[in-house]
This record gives C-alpha cells, structure tokens and sequence, in this order.
C-alpha cells in the first residue's frame, strides 16, 4: 500500500497534524502511538469497539452452557445423592457463573483479535519501529498525487522524519 | 429367633445335598500344588455349580466347645465358616476365633510337607521318609522296652479321635496320652464334679435372677462362650425381669464390664466372700479381705437370699484354693435351692471328658527332664508357649531322645522336634466332637489339604499297618473308612447322620476317663506391693490364636488395643508413680518378668495390674513372632488340688522406665462427651416410674429432636433441602415407585439392641470374612519412615488409626469421672456397634465428584469403588466416621502391605470386591448377600420372604442384638423393633435419617447396693 | 492521583517519593522506560543460581510423587479421620495467593487504583503461577491421581458425568477458569510490551520468536481501541472471577457438616485471606525484585505504602473473622462447635492456633505507623510471617477440624511425614522456578502502561500527561 509516514517526537504536535489530516482528506489516517493517549483519541475521535458485543453473545453463550450440560446430564443419569434433587439449581449457578465467566473473556479475547485484525505476521506498510518505543507515528494511506501535499503537512506539523512508503 | 427361621429355608436345601457332597468334597477340593491359575472345570464335579456356594456342615474345632458350623464352600475352597442355625449348641452363632478358622486353614506359615531335623533345622521330606523313620523309632522304642515312658501330648478335644489315640497308645504298649487344654477351667470342672457330679451343667440364665461370677469370664472364654452368650443375651432382653449380674474380682473383664455391679475384691478374697455368703464367716470379715465396704457385703448376702432359686453363683477363681473356693460357691447355689433350675445338671456338657490336668501335663515334663522319656509326641498343644518358664518345659523337651510333632504350624514345640509330621486343618480331616452329653456333631473335610499334609489319625493307621503286628487291625483305607465301618447304621447311617448338625450318640471309642486331683503344689504369693492379675486374652485365647490376623487385629474387647501386649494400671495408680499412656511398665514376679507398655484402665483395683496372655512367640508364624510378651512368664510352676495351673494371686513389683512407645489401640476418647452414641435407660424410665435421662431425644442441647422414624419410610428421606422427585426429571429411573425393579419399595434397614451387645466383637471379625476387608496391622505392612526405613512396629497402620474394620464396637464409659484420684468401681460400659449408617440423607454422597457413592432405590448408601478417585471429601463428611481408605495397595501381592499372602488369598470372598489403592470402602450393609436373596427370589419367581436373610455381623452375633431387614415391609422383624420405645438414632439432630437404629441400653440399679447408699 | 498517599512531610521529594500529582518523579520519558525495564533481562550468575535450587527443589517434590504413586497415600502423614492434610493445606495456600495478581490488575484496574500500574505485572505472573503450583495439589491429593479427569465432565462411551453437586466439581471449574483467564489477562497485557521488545530486538532469532509472540502487534489506534475495551471487560469478568474462586474454594469447608467448616462466614472470610496472603507474596517477590533489578524508582515507597493499607485492611477483615467463628460457635449452643473451638485454641493444635493469630492478626497491626508501611525491610520481613501464618490458617481449619469431629470414639492426630515436607518444598521449587524464568523472559512493568503515566514529550509547554481522570486508564 502506497502513502506516508511521519514520526513525530512530541504528543501535541502529533495530535495538531491528526486534525489537520482529518480536515484535508487526504486518505485513511494511522496513528500509531507507544501507550493510549487520550490526546490522540480525542483527535482520532473513532467509534466506539465492537468487542463488547462479543463479550455480551459469550458471555450468554457461557452461562446457558453451564446450566444445561449440569441439569441435563443430572436428569440424564439420574442418582439420588443426600436426598437432594436430581437437577439442583442453586449450586449449578456455581456451573453457570464459572462457564460465563470463561466462554465471555475467551469470546471477547476473540473479538479484540478479530476487530483488530491480530494475529498478523507480515509487516505493515508505515510502521516503524521507534513506534513502540518514543516515537508517535501517522501513515496516511494515499496515492502519489497527494502524498507531496501530505509530506508537506507532516513536515509543517514538525514531523522528526518523514518517508515515502511504495 | 427371627436369623435363623430366616435362613432355614436356604439352608434346608443344602443340607439336603450334604451327604451326597460329604463323599466327594475331596474329589472337589484343590490343592496349592495343583493350582497354577484359575481355569473353570470342564466338566465339573457333582453338585457343583461355578459361582455358587455350597455349605457344609462340620464341627468347630477351634476349642473345646465344639460348635457346629456351616463352611461355605465356593468353586471347592472353603471361604467362610457360619454358625450352623440346627446345631443344639450354638444355634447358628459362631465367635470370631471360630470365624479366623479360615485363616488357620490357608495360614501362610503352615508347614507345607513334613519335616526332619538335620542339625539345628528342620528340613522338608516325604512321608515315605518321614514313615521309615518314626515306624524304625517306635520299633527300637518298643524294643528297648520303654514303650510305657512315652509321652503324647494331644490339645484337648472330645469325640472319637481320643479314644481310637489311646487304643493306638495301648496296642503300641504305650499309656494314655495327655489331653491338655491351657485355658480349661480345671479348678471350675473339678468343683462342679464334686459339687454336682458333672463336669459342666448348662447355665440356665433365663432362669437366673441374679448371677454372682467370682471372676467367672462366662462371656469371653470361660466355659463355652457361645452358648453361654446365647442364653445370657435372651434372658437380658427379659428388660425388667432380666437377670442381674454382680462381677466380683479385682480386674473388670469383658463379662466384669457387663456386669450390673461390680465388686472389686482383692485377689485371693472370693472364699472370705463366699464365707459370708454361706454363713460361716462374717461379712466384716469378708468385706475386710476383700477390702470392700462391710455394707456392700451386707448387701451381697442380702441379695443373694433374696434371689432363691433364681441365684447363679459361678467360680473362675485360678488360685492355690480354687477347688475349694469353687465347690464353696457351688454350695451357695445349693442353699438357694438354684440345682435344677438355674444350674442344669441334667444337660451336661461333654466337651471336659478326657482332660489332663496341669499336674498330669508336670508330672510328663519331670519325666522328661529326668531323661527316661524315649519318644515323645506332641498334637496341637503348645506347651513350650504355655507352660511357665518355670516348668522348665523346654529344657525337658530337649532332654527327649526323639521328639515327633503333628503341628501343622511352625509353632515354639513343634520347632524343637526332630521329626514333624503336619496334621491336617479340621477343616480338611475326617471326625467328630462331643457337644452337648449324648450328641456327637460330625466333622468333614470341605477340601483336599491344603499342603503335603495327612490327619494324624490316618498317619497312625499307616504307621500301624508298617507294623505286623498290628497291621491286620487295621486293614482299612483310612480314617474315614474306619468310622463309617463303625459309625451305627454303617454307610447309610454315616450319610444321614452328615446332614445333620448334631445327633444323638457317644463316640465310637471312649476316651480314658481321668479324675482331676492332684496333690496341690501351692505357688508362693511372692513378695512385691501389686497383685498380678494373668487372664487369657478373649481374642488370642493362650496364644493359639496369635497366629491369625483377624484375631490379632480384632481389639481386645475391654482394652481395644491389638497386635500387641499391654500392662493395665488404674488412674490412681498411674498418677501416684506418674505413668503416662504407653510408658513400658516391667512387672517382676518370682516366676519371672515382663515389659510392655502401660494403657491406664480404671476396671482394675489400684493395688492390681492385669495382663493378658497370647502375645509373646518366639515362633509360629509371621503374624504372632516377635509381637508383645508371654505372660506366662510371670505365673509360678504350682496347681490346686485339682491340678489346675495356679495363675491368680500372684504378687510381683513394677518398675516405670523412661521410654514409651504408642499403644495400638483403635480407641480415640473413651467418654461420649454428651453426644448421645451409645444411649441408656434406667429400669425405672422402662417402667415409666421416671422421665427418660438427658440422654432422651436430646442428644446435643440446644437442638431439637426430629422424627428419625422419617429415615425408616423411604429410601430416601425427603426433607427440608428439597424433593429428590424433581418435577423437571421426566424419568427418575429405578427411583420410580412404579419402576418394575421395585427397589424404590424396599428401605433396608438394621437394628441394633444394646440391652443384648456383649462387646464380644465376633460381628466384627464376621465382617472381615465376609467383606474381604484386608488387615493392616502385621509388622511388614507399615509406611515408610524415610526413603530406605520402613516403620515395622506391630500395628504401626492401627496407631495411625488406618484400620479397617467397616464395623467396629466402640466402648464408653460413663461415670467414675475422678477416677485419677480415687478408686471407685461404679462406672458403667457402653458397647455400641457402629458401621455405615445408610442414611436417608447421606452426607457422603453430594460431596463426592464423581458419584462414586449415591443412594440406591432400596436405601443404601453405595460405594462403587472402580468409580472412586479417592478425594476422601466423603470420609471427612460422615459424621459418623465410618468410611475407610485405601491407603496402601493391600490387595496387590507384590506390595509389603498386601494382606493375604499365598495361600490365604484363597478364603476370599468371590462375591465382594478386594478393593485397589486409593479408594473409600465401607458397610454395603452385604449388598452382595441382598442381591443374591433377590436373584434366588426371582429365580423363583417369588418375592422374598421376611427374614428370608441376614447379614453376616448379624449372622454371627451370638447376643443377637444386631437385626437386619426391610424396614418398609412391616413383616420383617426389623419394622418392628425399629418402633421399640428404646429405638433412636445416632446424632439424629444432624438429620440424616440414619437406617440403623439403636436400642437403648437398659441401666439396672446396682443387685447390691448398699443400704445406706 | 488520589489512590497515592502523600508524602511523610510535604515538600520532600526524592527518586522514590512520589507525590500526589507525579507518580514516578525520577522517570523522564519513554525511552527511559524501555531502558530501564529492558536493563532487567540480562542473565546474571545469581539468577542461575536461583533457578538450580529452585529446580532442585522442584525434582524433589517430583520424586517423592513417584515415590507415593507407588506406594499409595499412606506415605503421607494422614491419621484418620484425618483425611485431608498438609495436600489440601498447600493448595489453598497457594490459590489464595494466586488472588492478589488478578485482584491487583482487575479490580483495582476497575477502582482506577494508579499505584496498581508498576506492579501488576509481576503480581499476575504470579497469579498464574501461583494458580500453577496450586492446581497440582487436588492431584496429589487424590487417592488415584491417573483417574483425576473424571472430575471433568467430557462425553465419553460410558456415558458418566461428574456430580455438580460437589464441591470438588465446583472447584475445577472455578480453578480451571481462573487459571485460563488470569493466563489470558497476563498475555493480553504482554502484547504491546513484547512488541517493545520485537522491536528493540537485534538477534534475528529472538526478533522471530518475538514477533510470532507480539502477534504482530503494530500500536495502531485500531488496535488501542478493541485492546482498551477488551482489557476492560476482561477486568470486568476477573473482578467476580477472583471473588468466586476462593469462595468455591472456602464451599470444600463450608458445605461440610465438620464442626469448624459448616460456617456461612468462609466464603468472604477466605476471600480476605486470599488477598491477605496474595498481598504478602507480592511483597516477598517485589521489595528484593525493585532492589536487585534496580526499580526503587518504579515501585516507590508510596506504592508500598499503598499496598500496606490494604494488608492492614483485609488483616482486620481476617482477625474479625477469626473472633466471629468464636462467637458463632458459642453462641450456636451446639455442643460439637463448641468442645471443637476450644480444642482449637487450648487443644492438641494450640500452638498452630496462636502462630496464626500472632502471624495474621497481631504483626500486621504494625502498620498503621506510616513509618513501618514506607520501610521495605519490615514489610519483607511482615510477608514471610503473613506467609507462615496463612499457612497456618489453613492447618488449622483443616487439621483440628477432622480430628475433632462428632463420634469422640474416632478423635484423632496428625503428624505430617517426610513425604508431605517433600511436596510442600517441591511446590515453592515449582513456583520460583517458573518465575525466574518469566522475569528474564519478559518485562516484570508493564511497559505500554507505564508510558501512560510518564509525561509525554510536548513541543509547546507541559502537557496533561497525568491528570487525574485518565492515568492508569486505558479508555
């Protein structure tokens, strides 16, 4: 994928050029950033994660699971155990709350894999490596037409490198 | 009684096939040699059906009592020995030394094959050799003319076998041989000749209104414990009228414990007593030897006048005046006019005919010491173990130019003999046994021998056909064909007589008949500041039981410690010279001394230290060598006018030393702590004249008492956790009342009556055969002290509390709680027998994660041990701690710890699971036997009778307290003794709805309680 | 940041003195962050040395359960009716220890608590470990360890199913559970750092196994994004989670009818010990870590200090609970609970009774002097007696218990043997062994975190880098 990179050293430099980029358009914006920074997330200004919605499904999923395979394999094979019912509900919440608890946190593990597009092994197109260590970082996904007019902008906002990715 | 009417029905079929079977058990039976590994018959032997037991009818030959017995045979090996419910005797009762017959049979340590002693070791031979041998022995004996100094020493036993020894004896011109039994009463049996001109007359104990024993142990070993037993518990469950029993002696024993009363006479002091009691001497007298309160004696009499006829006085008194002490309290019973209806002459027991005497036994041994003796044999008796050292018997022995043996256990006698010839187990040799006068019980073999060995009456024919003199005499097979040819009716009379338990008739030869009196060789009282109190241990007897784990395992019935020897001290005593619990105490007597460890037991008097012999073998096996002390040791070489060894009376000091060692006991506290186990009523809450004891409904305060009866309607008690019948669960399985299993009708269910429980534990040992349950307590089996030492104390499992036993008696005191600083003999026992209590609401089984227990449709509370895991959530759960694990592969034979070394894994019970390390097993309540009921009901299309079975703790017990059956079907004996007003339950407040119900213990004012008092 | 406490005297300032509003006062910027905690990883000769007793230790355990397995349980020291002993003991031991990580990363995550960010790393590595070394326990325990799956319920041809009535069942999946969670929790949070790592790495090799390790974690906003909800909910599923675990645990006892378990009290009384002792271990495995891996300026005094006042907390939770069974047992009138708690501080056991009270109640009441909360030396010194005595909690609720139950007749000992020593030094060897092989593997601080609370650099003037209402959040 074609487009720019500039590292920027300092937050609010990076956050200006961010809202600078969203108004002129000029392609997808990636931020890369060491830590969150609300800074950048005010700029970036994203919709809010869909993971939660996984975390909901399997977190159902779970606490159904649990209860069923405990009542049904209790009236399944059915021993008298103390006197008590076959399929005792109350302690099977125990079953039910531990299966949540497991099928939701996987699921939503899930999600954020999914959502985020992780496990990749390839490189990306604009990272590098100073990202995860000092560096903020913003690749602008665009054609060559207005790349100049992007490196241009970087440079403007203080960029400490910018580079051309073919 | 509802136990035997119930299994009438079974057994009248087998004993219908007995005569048949009779002949060709030996065809069936299999020996080690023979056995590689199991292979079904391919055509299988008469009457035998793989997988089905058959049982035979035979005679105990344990003691002299001879009891019938039934031995159940499985696939041709004998694997359980019941009581025989036709037998006139034991009326299907049996003790648990009759029980470990099994394990005489199958003892690993038996000798295998004949023995010749080459040098300082007896070596295995053939019978040819061992023929040749002894037949050239007899021959130069014979020639030398010193045929009239043999000695042959024989266990005493009644029946046939000694008259046809002596007529051997004669014809070799040999005398009489001696019939020894350590443990018979001689003093007791000489009195009674006297007294009432028999040896034994039956003790009527319905008849008695009070039985005065003067150290008279008729519950655990004096006389014939079974019977004896039997009788007692019927005449107590009388309640109100039942017999009262005061117990004068200075140590409390097993019968002291079930006493009403005990008065603690010094040793020595039973004539002062008896004095009082006939009148020629004064009770302050009497009261001042004994040193008791004068009111108490003043009582004694007043009592004893006031039963009549209904008094039963009995001697056990061992002591230089024995006879006359014991012909003295005769005398009482005459006064009360008690011949003929408390004491029955008339229904004599035969089991005494032919005793030697102590006395006779010491003159033999002087013989052999003066070195005139040529031959000498010994059969079955153990007289290196059981003499005192004093006697000198093994130096004696030695001085014997040749010495043959017919033991068939390597035990301290036969290791000195220079020829062995192992006779066979009376469970594998033809005979028979006197019981009661004028009826004999068969005896017959129930498999081929075990080893290379052959009944001492067959190797006398064979030896006598070597010699021509004699051969023509007995020109038969053997033994057995001897019999028959004489038995009345011939073959077909033999056949009849089989099924039977017990016919009228005397033995085929009569034994020489001896008059016990010797002139008394009084033992000195010696000197030292304790009496020394020696008692045949109710469990090991003499010691001939030493050599059988269940025995050995199976806690003393007093004391609760096994696997070895112990020296009681009362409280007082213990606090006076500071012995704690397990400090080794040495008592030293002029006869000699011992050191075993102290256990503190308030049923002694201060000035007494007791003893139990049994323990103490230097040979005889790998369970009885090296455990505990020979208490003989301590007893002097002297005998009464009878010729009984003197054993009471004995003075001797005791020495504390420094070091201790834990005692192997399987007693935790022996105080209930109010927790209501063991419960009682006084005489006068059974009358309704008061209110019940706090030990009422209820047990704990603070908790109220709910309705146990709930536990008895179901199998499974609905209560306020929730109905088993969940509405959600379509199908409940065979838990549908409508189920075509039609378990879910049936609520299995026992009762046990603590007014009947003696503590005698035969249940106990009962359960151990029936249930496979291993033994923990051999010196080889315990657990690892380090990476390379291994902990080999006898018992060393038992002290970390890993026993076994699914049924155990738990012993409780009550009362006499400043015992430390005072003696006082008014404290009451409680025997309590406590297995699996198959709760309606068991709390073993919702804890445990893999169902390994669950309750059955039918009641129980089941383990289904390839399921279990071994958390031990269950074991912890049970309140009433009567689950058991697995800690050590038991059942694995290449394991140390296994328990049933070759051959003895052959008495196995087939039907019952040896269960693998690291499972949980308990009481299945004999679910096998259940089942079996059921399966033989269906078969015939019926449904089960009441009472049709019983369990085997049931089975055995000879109080008949233990009660097992349908609680659901109102026909069963169980339905209605459960709704006895004496019925609770155990720690009902925890409301578990136990199936076991318990019946109050009734508490008797003490007969003579002093007036003022 | 209000979770911090403010200084002894205002105006003292120091590496490790934080301040109300500045957290890590002596950490300049991001690239001293991965300096400093990349500094950590080199192997040393005392590491070395370390792991090899720590492995020693760890075989030791090992073949003396071959050794068992062998033989059967009755090499260990039980004494019926004493069935559960020094195996059960242990195991709770170390599950609740394993509380304190997920405790420390979820709930105080969750309550915005900002001393949690500069050690919550080590603590859920031991969390998981912890959980590790616990899981092993029920398996040694049991009477045939090679049949333990039949607690879990899977199909099979026979058509069994677990009992989920028991406790024990319970447990599994609350154990079970937890581990994987709190597993999961720990990775997700390594993402981003080990993507630091990748990315500082030279070797080739180690860049590869990183890379596949960071999954490709590039720190883009997509990925901050769903990484920041997950982490969330995450914490929102561990608080429960840690919650329930000990209190599964604590239904072993309180399902039980045994006199000193039937108790509804367990639950929330274990729950507090779990953090109790977990807080411990954090101490006994930090205050050596921040001084040999040179992180006193990471973990400042005042972080300490904050975790103190939890240990102080949850050791007054503990001690009442202590005096309630006391009162309980009095006051419920039943004879067995009664003659039971006196048994326990004046029976056979008193002297496991009063280590306990003397470990967990009294010593901990130390620190409510600030000066003993902000010195290192006596909260390492505090932690092992808190260890002990959680140890001891445990004996004693265990041990006395069974040998003092309904039926006198079965009262009755326990001694532990050589064995059960074997496995309890076997499971420390076990834990410190994995361990020290995380912390030269990976980085003990959250690195991405710690960055959140270290200013960022600003072209013009300060920047907000530490208000209030974000550091130590991830939204």
């Amino acid at each position: 994928m074609r487009g720019v990179t500039g590292a920027f050293h300092e937050l609010d430099t990076t956050v200006a050029a961010i809202e600078d980029l969203k108004k002129k358009r000029l392609g997808d914006v990636t931020v890369y950033s060491p830590t969150i920074r609300h800074e950048l997330d005010h700029a970036i200004d994203a919709p809010v994660s869909v993971v939660r919605r996984f975390t909901l499904v399997g977190g159902l999923l779970g606490v159904s699971f649990g209860y069923w395979i405990a009542i049904w394999s209790s009236n399944y094979w059915p021993l008298v155990v103390g006197g008590k019912a076959f399929a005792s509900w109350i302690p099977y919440t125990i079953i039910g709350f531990e299966v949540m608890v497991l099928v939701g946190a996987l699921s939503t593990v899930a999600g954020m894999f999914i959502n985020s597009r992780i496990p990749r092994l390839t490189t990306t197109t604009g990272y590098d490596a100073r990202f995860s260590g000092g560096y903020f970082g913003i690749f602008i996904a665009c054609d060559a037409a207005k790349a100049d007019q992007a490196e241009a902008l970087l440079r403007q906002h203080g960029a400490a490198e910018v580079r051309r990715e073919a | 009684m509802t136990t035997e009417a119930g299994t009438g029905v079974k057994r009248r079929e087998f004993l219908k096939i007995l005569g048949a079977t009779g002949a060709t058990t030996a065809v069936v039976g299999c020996s080690s040699e023979k056995v590689g590994k199991l292979i079904p018959y391919v055509t299988s032997p008469d009457n035998t059906v793989p997988g089905v037991s058959q049982y035979y009818a035979t005679s105990c030959r344990e003691c002299a009592a001879a009891c019938g017995v039934l031995a159940e045979v499985r696939d041709g090996r004998p694997i359980k020995l019941e009581g025989n419910p036709e037998h006139p005797l034991n009326r299907g009762a049996i003790c648990a030394t009759g029980l470990a017959g099994i394990q005489g049979l199958y003892n690993p340590d038996r000798y295998r094959s004949p023995m010749v002693r080459e040098g300082n070791a007896l070596k295995p031979t053939t019978w040819d050799k061992a023929y040749e041998l002894l037949a050239q022995k007899l021959g130069e004996v014979k020639s030398k003319g010193q045929a009239g100094n043999v000695v042959f020493v024989n266990q005493h036993e009644t029946g046939t076998f000694p008259g046809f020894l002596d007529q051997w004896l004669k014809e070799q011109g040999m005398p009489a041989h001696l019939s020894v039994d350590s443990t018979a009463p001689i003093a007791t049996i000489a009195a009674n000749q006297k007294a009432y001109g028999t040896a034994w007359p039956a003790l009527n104990f319905s008849a008695a209104k009070l039985v005065v024993s003067f150290g008279a142990d008729f519950l655990d070993g004096w006389g014939h414990s079974v019977p004896q037993q039997l009788d007692w518990a019927d005449a107590r469950s009388k309640l109100d009228v039942a017999p009262r029993l005061i117990y004068i002696g200075a140590r409390r024993s097993l019968t002291g414990l079930n006493a009403d009363q005990w008065i603690a006479a010094k040793a020595g002091s039973e004539m002062a007593i008896c004095a009082a009691l006939a009148g020629t001497g004064s009770a302050a007298a009497a009261a001042e030897a004994a040193n008791v309160p004068v009111a108490t004696i003043e009582a004694l009499v007043k009592a004893v006048a006031d039963a009549g006829n209904g008094i039963m006085a009995l001697c056990g008194v061992t002591g230089n005046d024995a006879v006359e002490c014991g012909v003295m309290v005769a005398e009482i019973n005459k006064k009360g006019g008690a011949v003929g209806t408390t004491i029955n002459t008339a229904k004599a027991h035969g089991s005494y005919t032919g005793l030697a005497s102590y006395a006779d036994l010491a003159a033999a041994v002087k013989n052999m010491d003066a070195g005139t003796v040529p031959l000498a044999f010994v059969r079955g008796a153990n007289p290196a173990h059981t003499m005192p050292k004093s006697a000198g018997f093994a130096a004696a022995f030695a001085k014997v130019a040749f010495k043959v043996s017919f033991s068939s256990m390597p035990d301290e006698t036969a290791q000195m003999a220079d020829l062995v010839l192992p006779d066979n187990h009376w469970l594998e040799s033809w005979g028979d046994a006197v019981g009661e006068n004028g009826q004999i019980s068969l005896q017959q073999p129930t498999l081929d021998p075990v080893f290379d060995t052959r009944s001492t009456s067959d190797v006398l024919i064979d030896l006598a056909k070597k010699d021509q003199a004699l051969a023509a005499k007995y020109n038969v097979a053997d033994f057995r064909t001897w019999y028959i040819s004489k038995f009345p009716g011939g073959a077909s009379g033999f056949a009849t007589a089989l099924t039977k338990a017990s016919v009228a008739g005397a033995p085929l030869v009569a034994t020489t008949t001896r008059t016990l009196a010797a002139t008394a060789t009084p033992v000195a009282e010696g000197a030292g500041d304790f009496f020394v109190q020696v008692y045949p241990s109710p469990t090991l007897g003499d010691g001939a039981g030493a050599n059988k784990p269940w025995l050995q395992e199976l806690p003393d019935p007093v004391t609760k410690i096994a696997w070895q020897s112990w020296i009681e001290v009362h409280p007082s005593t213990a606090k006076k010279l500071g012995i704690k619990e397990g400090a080794h105490l040495t008592i030293e007597t002029a006869a000699g001394k011992v050191t075993a460890p102290a256990y503190i037991y308030m049923g002694v008097r201060a000035d007494t230290v007791g003893i139990a012999l049994g323990q103490g073998h230097t040979a005889y096996g790998r369970f009885a060598q090296n455990i505990g002390v020979n208490a003989y040791d301590l007893v002097s070489h002297g005998w009464d006018s009878a010729g009984g060894l003197a054993i009471g009376s004995v003075k001797g000091k005791v020495t504390v030393s420094a070091d201790s060692s834990p005692l192997v006991t399987t007693e935790g506290s022996a105080r209930q702590h109010g927790r209501g186990i063991a419960q009682a009523m006084t005489l006068a809450a059974l009358l309704g004249q008061e209110a019940e004891d706090e030990h009422g409904h209820h047990n704990i305060p603070g908790l109220p008492s709910q309705d146990f009866r709930t536990g008895l309607k179901a199998p499974i008690a609905a209560d306020a956790q929730g109905e088993y019948a969940n509405p959600l669960a379509k199908d409940k399985g065979m838990y549908d009342a409508g189920h075509s299993s039609k378990m879910e009708s049936r609520r299995w269910a026992m009762t046990i009556d603590l007014a009947r429980c003696t503590g005698c534990s035969a249940c106990v040992t009962a359960c151990y055969s029936e249930n496979n349950i291993p033994t923990v307590g051999a010196p080889y089996q315990g657990r690892a002290l380090s990476p390379v030492t291994w902990d080999e104390r006898p018992g060393a499992n038992i002290i970390k509390g890993r026993e076994m036993a699914w049924l155990r008696i738990e012993r409780y005191y009550e009362g006499n709680e400043n015992t430390e600083n005072e003696f006082s003999p008014d404290f009451e026992t409680r025997f309590v027998a406590m297995m699996c209590q198959h709760c309606g609401n068991a709390p073993c089984e919702p804890v445990c994660p893999v169902y390994a227990t669950y309750h059955s449709p039918d009641g129980l509370n089941v383990q289904v041990y390839n399921r279990c895991v071994g958390t031990r959530y269950c074991s912890n759960n049970c309140p009433y701690k009567v689950r058991y694990f697995n800690w050590f592969g038991y059942g694995e034979p290449e394991r140390r710890q296994y328990a049933w070394p070759e051959p003895m894994h052959w008495g196995l019970n087939p039907d019952v699971t040896v269960r693998g390390k690291g499972v949980m097993e308990k009481c299945s309540f004999c679910v096998q036997r259940i089942r079996e009921a059921e399966h033989r009901a269906r078969a015939e299309d019926r449904d089960l009778n009441p009472d049709e079975f019983t369990v085997a703790c049931a089975q055995a017990c000879a109080s008949r307290a233990i009660i097992f059956g349908d609680a659901a079907d109102e026909n069963w004996t169980v339905s209605k003794l459960a709704y006895d007003r004496r019925a609770y339950h155990v720690f009902e407040e925890l409301n578990a709805y136990t199936a076991v119900v318990y019946l109050k213990k009734v508490n008797y004012p003490a007969p003579a309680a002093p007036a003022t008092a | 940041m209000a979770s911090v406490a403010h200084p002894v005297r205002e105006g003292i300032r120091g590496p490790n003195i934080a301040s109300a509003d500045v957290q890590l006062p002596a950490v300049r910027d991001y690239e001293q962050v991965d300096r400093d905690i990349i500094a950590t990883l080199g192997f040393t000769k005392k590491w070395f040395l370390g792991l090899s007793v720590a492995v020693l230790a760890m075989l030791i355990g090992a073949s003396s359960w071959i050794y068992q397995i062998y033989w059967g349980l009755g090499q260990a020291g039980y004494e019926p009716p004493v069935m559960w002993g020094n195996y059960i003991i242990t195991f709770v031991f170390w599950v609740g220890i394993g509380h304190a990580g997920t405790l420390i990363s979820a709930i105080l995550y969750l309550f915005r608590a900002g001393f949690r960010t500069s050690i919550y790393r080590a603590a859920e590595a031991m969390t998981v470990f912890a959980v590790m070394t616990a899981g092993l326990f029920p398996i040694i325990h049991i009477g045939r360890p090679w049949k333990f799956f039949w607690l879990i319920p899977y199909p099979n041809w026979r058509l069994l199913w677990p009992n989920f009535k028991s406790p024990l069942v319970w447990d599994v999946f609350a154990i079970s559970t937890y581990l994987t969670i709190s597993t999961t929790f720990l990775f997700i949070g390594l993402i981003p750092d080990i993507a630091v790592l990748r990315d500082k790495e030279t070797n080739p090799m180690r860049k590869r196994i990183l890379s596949i390790l960071s999954l490709g974690w590039r720190n883009s906003d997509r990925e901050w994004r769903h990484f920041a909800k997950a982490y969330l909910f995450l914490a929102a599923f561990s608080t429960p989670l840690v919650l329930s675990v000990h209190s599964v645990v604590s239904f072993d006892f309180a399902m039980a009818l045994t006199p000193g378990w039937h108790a509804s009290i367990f639950p929330p009384y274990f729950v507090a010990g779990a953090i109790f002792s977990g807080f411990a271990m954090v101490w006994t495995i930090a205050i050596p870590m921040r001084k040999w891996f040179k992180l006193e300026h990471y973990i400042t005094l005042n972080h300490l200090d904050a975790t103190a006042k939890v240990v102080l907390f949850t050791s007054l939770v503990v001690g009442s609970a202590y005096l309630i069974e006391f009162f309980i047992a009095w006051y419920s009138s039943v004879r067995a609970e009664q003659e039971f708690f006196w048994n326990r501080v004046f029976g056979q056991w008193w002297w496991a009774a009063w280590t306990l009270l003397l470990c967990n109640m009294a010593m901990p009441m130390s620190l409510w002097s600030q000066k003993l909360r902000r010195n290192p030396t006596w909260l390492f010194i505090l932690s092992l007696f808190i260890n002990l005595g959680m140890w001891f909690e445990r004996f004693v609720i265990v041990v006395p218990s069974l040998s003092h139950e309904f039926e006198p007749w079965q009262w009755g000992h326990y001694t532990v043997s050589w064995v059960d020593m074997s496995f309890l030094v076997g499971s420390f060897g076990w834990f410190f062994m994995w361990f020290l092989l995380f912390v030269k593997q990976l980085p003990v601080m959250a690195i991405a975190e710690l960055k959140e609370i270290v200013a960022p650099r600003m072209k013009h003037g300060h920047g907000h880098g530490h208000d209030h209402h974000h550091a130590g959040g991830h939204e």
